[in-house]
């Protein structure tokens, strides 16, 4: 038995500690908006939070987060309304959308570390991230955007 | 408040940093020492040369701040990079990927608890280096780390990090020694002088 | 933020409705999730149904339906936003939904070739404003008015001289009973208020907090799921499997052998049944399969090429277009060129790697997935089971990218063969591996361009292609050329070069290849169009004045002095390579321009993108320049990164990590232009694609004197 908290809720899961938490987060607890894309690392559709930093959920056993604290997607506002889902949805962003979550999962990271990335901040922190559709330049322009906006709340 | 934030998280970088480095054992005690022999310290070195310019060790030291990967060593594809910590940007720290251990299968990502590049204040350039250049890079406190000779021993032959090299996964190959006697090697590089091989040698 | 019908509290309203007998224009099942997009089964409906695409209840909900796949282009916005222009009621007040597969209903639903608009907006135009005509006239007619006076606007009739009006769900009932009139006066474009409006997608905000069902995501309760071990040879028959390792993976439920058609081939499997996606990964990799590969092809892609260049240089081939005597003039011709280009094989590696769930039961058939052709799926079921009409029901999801490969019958197939097997809902999975590894690519294709000048003007051109023929695979017709032999190439050219002409040199290979986006256009628009600008060197022209030298249409023309105008053309700097490329692609004309200059280190970057796109008639103008700029993305990929390659029989990639993909850190800039005209729609997808691969290798010319043929190239080794 393997206690992890996801998006603020505690689940006691019984799995072969060695499955990935992808497959945990999918197949068991029903939480489908982290995408299945490689299984090797190497396109970040899996991205989630794990202790607030983005790691592919992929090759992260369960084990790993035993007692941690993952935030998916789901949780990755309460509304819709993180600053980068906002931008996402002025800018339209997403083609077919199956990459986003974990695009947006890293920008998350990269908005929370760095409130007014550079176009190289950019280039660094989502080039983990593949989008075959490649909406790059619009996820670019709308982590400027949720930047600008974060930025304006702040001071609101 | 934005200024606390990121005077509190360049702290913590500072902190970790310095912690990486505390987390190795500290050896106080000397190191073996033979009459000094140039000729037999370059000879040794040259064997820890070898090693070190292998991928499985070269490529945590590249001269830029991309990482390298496979055994053509080529840049690690996704952008990556160094990151003050020597840990990697944002939503691309290595741990991201690089589990505490190798992920099983050809291909998947090989795995360390303390996988990562030297930091950039130590950035320890392997890529590129003449043995003599690299030599002297190695016993200079300033650029490895302040560590005295004893530890730079201690670093090469028992640290776990520097050991991932013989024990990478499937698919890649080892270094050209094993790792016993690699630290020989360095061992006998120190005891005989720590001798520099001349700037001919290349 | 409301997202259409898809939050919990329209399905609570929704159920409420139901509860008290009225009628309602979509359903939720009970095991759907929240998010979730479901198909419309009219017969279990009440309400009244204008037509396939729209239906409004008593409350003036109004429901319309998306008949083509989502993929990523837009079809959930912008065939909605056609509608809802005629029908005169608001987006936001409306419920999208995906059609089931029902070619008798929607016509032919295929999302493939650019179709979605071109294909249906003149029906959909005509059939909205006829559902708008209808609920006009009933009201007229309630409120014992002449029609005139009526107009429609937001979902309301009004009645103009009195300010009266009433809600269309009020109307429902009168206009079910009145006959649609038959003529209808459409929108002038002027008036549009949706239609060319750079709307946001609607199907963002579902995309971006996980509530978005894709193929992957649809779960069915008591559903298993499957991985399939395939063979990893072509034609590769399983001798013997020991699946009993397998077996012992906890989770594992079921092992089994099965054989697929794929085109006119078999392809042999192992099946591993199991209680999740890793239970079954985890039993794969402990099968012992032995495969027999007697009668393969050790095909290595060498080998392919060489082959290509033979037939080239040896085979005139079959004629697709001759026009004046091309190959006397370049017999006798001083100045002139003879080259060779190549083109990759490719995967279409979409995000969202191939999988389907498949639920056989004796009396129906139900399919779930993401699917870009229902209505073949439903055909192609239907007889491979030999069910009856009607009792296969095939539901879309979204999918996670397409471009193409989710128009091929064999992974459902697969799926309900194996439902069947086991007699239980499955979802099988492919791995990324397997989507790499087993094709159908597009194939690899070589041209030869021969072509002759004289007096700084074409005086001939001669263009011959050899690769596999998509065609060959259902109605193998040897003695034809491809239908596609000039595809991209523009049509304009035919009437101001007098000699020239196109063959196809057959050429049969047994890998298993297919449409992959843009189709034969991503291939010949590399060829013909650097060929082009190559013959413009030869003639010592500047390449966009030589092309408006020979394409004299007036659409060209504009085309051309937009790309001009906004590329800065005739103002570049010395140390900036600039290439150009125009192609056409499913009735779209695009241009592009691409600047590329030398980075500090001294390696070639590219600059920025400049494109241009004829498409007619369009819908959402921040659609069509999404699709721009991911088609150049694709095109850069297949043009300097990734091609798919072949050693004895076997593909040498796998992943990723040996299949690699453009990054955000190779993202050039990308500019689109639209061009405004009245002629009729194009496709938008697709045609962004063609034109970038010849434009940045005559960028890199234009930069460094290297002319490229071959692609893939690699950028950093230039």
């Amino acid at each position: 038995m393997i206690t992890i908290t996801v998006n603020g809720q505690r689940h006691d899961i019984e799995a072969d500690p060695n499955m990935p938490l992808l497959w945990v987060i999918r197949d068991i607890l029903g939480l489908t908006g982290t995408k299945f894309g490689c299984g090797a690392a190497q396109c970040g559709a899996c991205t989630v939070h794990l202790n607030g930093e983005a790691v592919r959920s992929c090759v992260t056993k369960i084990n790993r987060a035993a007692g941690q604290n993952i935030v998916t997607i789901e949780g990755l506002s309460a509304n819709n309304n993180h600053p980068l889902q906002l931008a996402w949805n002025e800018m339209s962003v997403p083609q077919c959308g199956y990459c986003q979550s974990g695009q947006l999962m890293s920008a998350a990271v990269l908005l929370r570390e760095n409130p007014n990335p550079t176009d190289q901040d950019i280039d660094d922190a989502m080039s983990g991230n593949i989008c075959r559709c490649g909406t790059y330049q619009r996820v670019r322009a709308a982590i400027h955007k949720a930047a600008a906006m974060q930025t304006e709340g702040v001071k609101s | 408040m934005k200024k606390l934030i990121i005077i509190s998280c360049f702290l913590s970088i500072v902190g970790f940093v310095s912690l990486s480095f505390r987390s190795e054992k500290v050896i106080n005690k000397n190191y073996p020492t033979l009459p000094k022999d140039s000729v037999g310290s370059t000879k040794a070195f040259m064997s820890v040369y070898k090693v070190l310019m292998s991928a499985r060790c070269m490529n945590c030291h590249p001269s830029g701040n991309t990482p390298l990967q496979g055994d053509d060593s080529h840049l690690h594809t996704m952008n990556v990079t160094r990151g003050l910590d020597g840990h990697g940007v944002y939503s691309m720290r290595c741990s991201n990927c690089h589990q505490a251990e190798n992920t099983a299968g050809l291909h998947m990502p090989p795995g360390n608890p303390k996988w990562g590049l030297p930091p950039a204040n130590m950035r320890m350039v392997f890529q590129g280096r003449t043995p003599r250049e690299l030599a002297l890079q190695l016993l200079d406190p300033k650029q490895n780390g302040g560590r005295t000779k004893a530890q730079l021993i201690d670093h090469m032959a028992n640290d776990a990090l520097v050991g991932w090299a013989w024990h990478p996964g499937e698919g890649r190959t080892l270094p050209p020694m094993s790792r016993p006697a690699f630290a020989a090697q360095v061992r006998l590089w120190i005891a005989k002088g720590a001798y520099a091989p001349s700037a001919k040698i290349k | 933020m409301e997202t259409n019908a898809l939050s919990r509290r329209n399905f609570l309203r929704v159920s409420g409705i139901a509860g008290s007998a009225l009628c309602l224009g979509f359903y939720f099942p009970a095991n759907a999730k929240k998010g979730e997009l479901i198909t419309v089964n009219t017969a279990d409906l009440s309400g009244f149904e204008f037509n396939a695409w729209i239906r409004i209840d008593a409350n003036g909900k109004v429901t319309l339906t998306d008949h083509r796949a989502e993929m990523g282009q837009g079809s959930f916005q912008s065939v909605p936003q056609i509608i809802a222009e005629e029908l005169e009621v608001d987006l936001k007040d409306i419920n999208v939904v995906f059609a089931q597969g029902d070619p008798v209903k929607y016509g032919s639903q295929i999302t493939g070739g650019s179709s979605t608009i071109r294909g249906s907006y003149k029906k959909l135009l005509k059939l909205s404003a006829t559902a708008r005509e209808m609920l006009i006239t009933a009201a007229a007619n309630k409120w014992n008015v002449p029609a005139s006076e009526c107009y429609a606007g937001s979902g309301y009739v009004i009645h103009k001289p009195s300010g009266k009006k009433l809600h269309y769900g009020e109307l429902v009932a009168d206009a079910s009973k009145l006959t649609p009139p038959k003529e209808v006066k459409l929108k002038d474009a002027s008036a549009y208020k949706l239609i060319r409006k750079p709307l946001q997608r609607m199907d963002t905000p579902m995309k971006t907090n996980g509530e978005a069902i894709f193929g992957l995501d649809k779960k069915l309760p008591g559903m298993v799921y499957a991985v399939v071990e395939r063979s990893p040879r072509l034609r590769g028959k399983v001798k013997s499997f020991d699946g009993s390792a397998a077996l012992k993976v906890p989770g594992v439920k079921q092992v089994f052998k099965i054989q697929m058609m794929v085109f006119n081939t078999t392809r042999d499997g192992v099946v591993v049944i199991a209680n999740s996606t890793w239970a079954a990964m985890q039993g794969r990799k402990a099968l012992h399969v032995e495969w027999d590969e007697s009668g393969f092809e050790h095909v290595n892609t060498a080998d392919i090429y060489k082959a290509h260049e033979d037939l080239l240089k040896t085979k005139e081939g079959l004629s697709f277009k001759k026009q004046g005597d091309p190959d006397g003039i370049l017999n006798k011709a001083d100045k002139k060129i003879d080259v060779i280009y190549q083109t990759p094989y490719q995967a279409h590696a979409a995000m969202e790697p191939l999988n389907c769930i498949a639920h056989y039961q004796p009396d129906k058939i139900e399919i779930w997935g993401p699917i870009q052709a229902p209505d073949w799926v439903q055909g192609d079921i239907t007889s491979k089971f030999k069910m009856p009409k009607g009792k296969v029901i095939v539901n879309m999801t979204f999918l996670g990218g397409g471009f193409g490969r989710k128009a091929f019958l064999d992974y459902t197939h697969e799926a309900v063969a194996i439902s069947k097997e086991i007699g239980a809902p499955v979802q099988v999975v492919w791995t990324r591996e397997d989507d790499i590894k087993q094709g159908p690519y597009r194939a690899g294709i070589s041209y030869r361009g021969q072509g002759s000048v004289e007096n700084g003007e074409i005086s001939a051109l001669k263009f011959k292609m050899a690769g596999q023929n998509i065609d060959h695979w259902n109605g193998p017709s040897r003695d034809k050329a491809n239908n596609s032999t000039a595809e991209g190439f523009l049509k304009p050219y035919y009437d101001s070069i007098k000699n020239l002409s196109f063959a196809d040199v057959p050429y049969e290979m047994p890998l298993p290849n297919m449409w992959w986006r843009s189709v034969y256009a991503s291939t010949n628009g590399f060829a013909y169009e650097s060929f082009m600008n190559e013959m413009a060197v030869l003639a010592g022209k500047d390449q966009l004045d030589f092309r408006r030298q020979y394409l004299k249409d007036e659409r060209c023309q504009a085309l051309i002095s937009k790309m001009e105008e906004v590329s800065g053309w005739k103002s570049r700097k010395k140390n900036e390579g600039f290439g150009v490329a125009i192609t056409e692609c499913f009735e779209t004309t695009v241009g592009q321009v691409v600047k590329v200059s030398r980075n500090a280190a001294g390696k070639v970057k590219i600059d920025k993108v400049w494109a241009v796109m004829d498409c007619g008639w369009y819908v959402n103008p921040d659609i069509i320049t999404a699709q721009i700029e991911g088609s150049v993305v694709m095109a850069l990929g297949a043009a300097t990164i990734h091609e798919i390659t072949f050693k004895d029989g076997l593909v040498e990639q796998h992943n990723f990590y040996d299949y690699l993909m453009p990054r955000m850190s190779d993202m050039p800039l990308v500019e689109v232009h639209i061009m405004e005209n009245p002629a009729d729609a194009g496709g938008v997808g697709e045609p962004g694609l063609p034109p970038f691969a010849p434009a940045l290798t005559d960028a890199i010319y234009d930069l460094t004197g290297n002319r490229i043929r071959k692609l893939p190239f690699n950028m950093n080794a230039i």
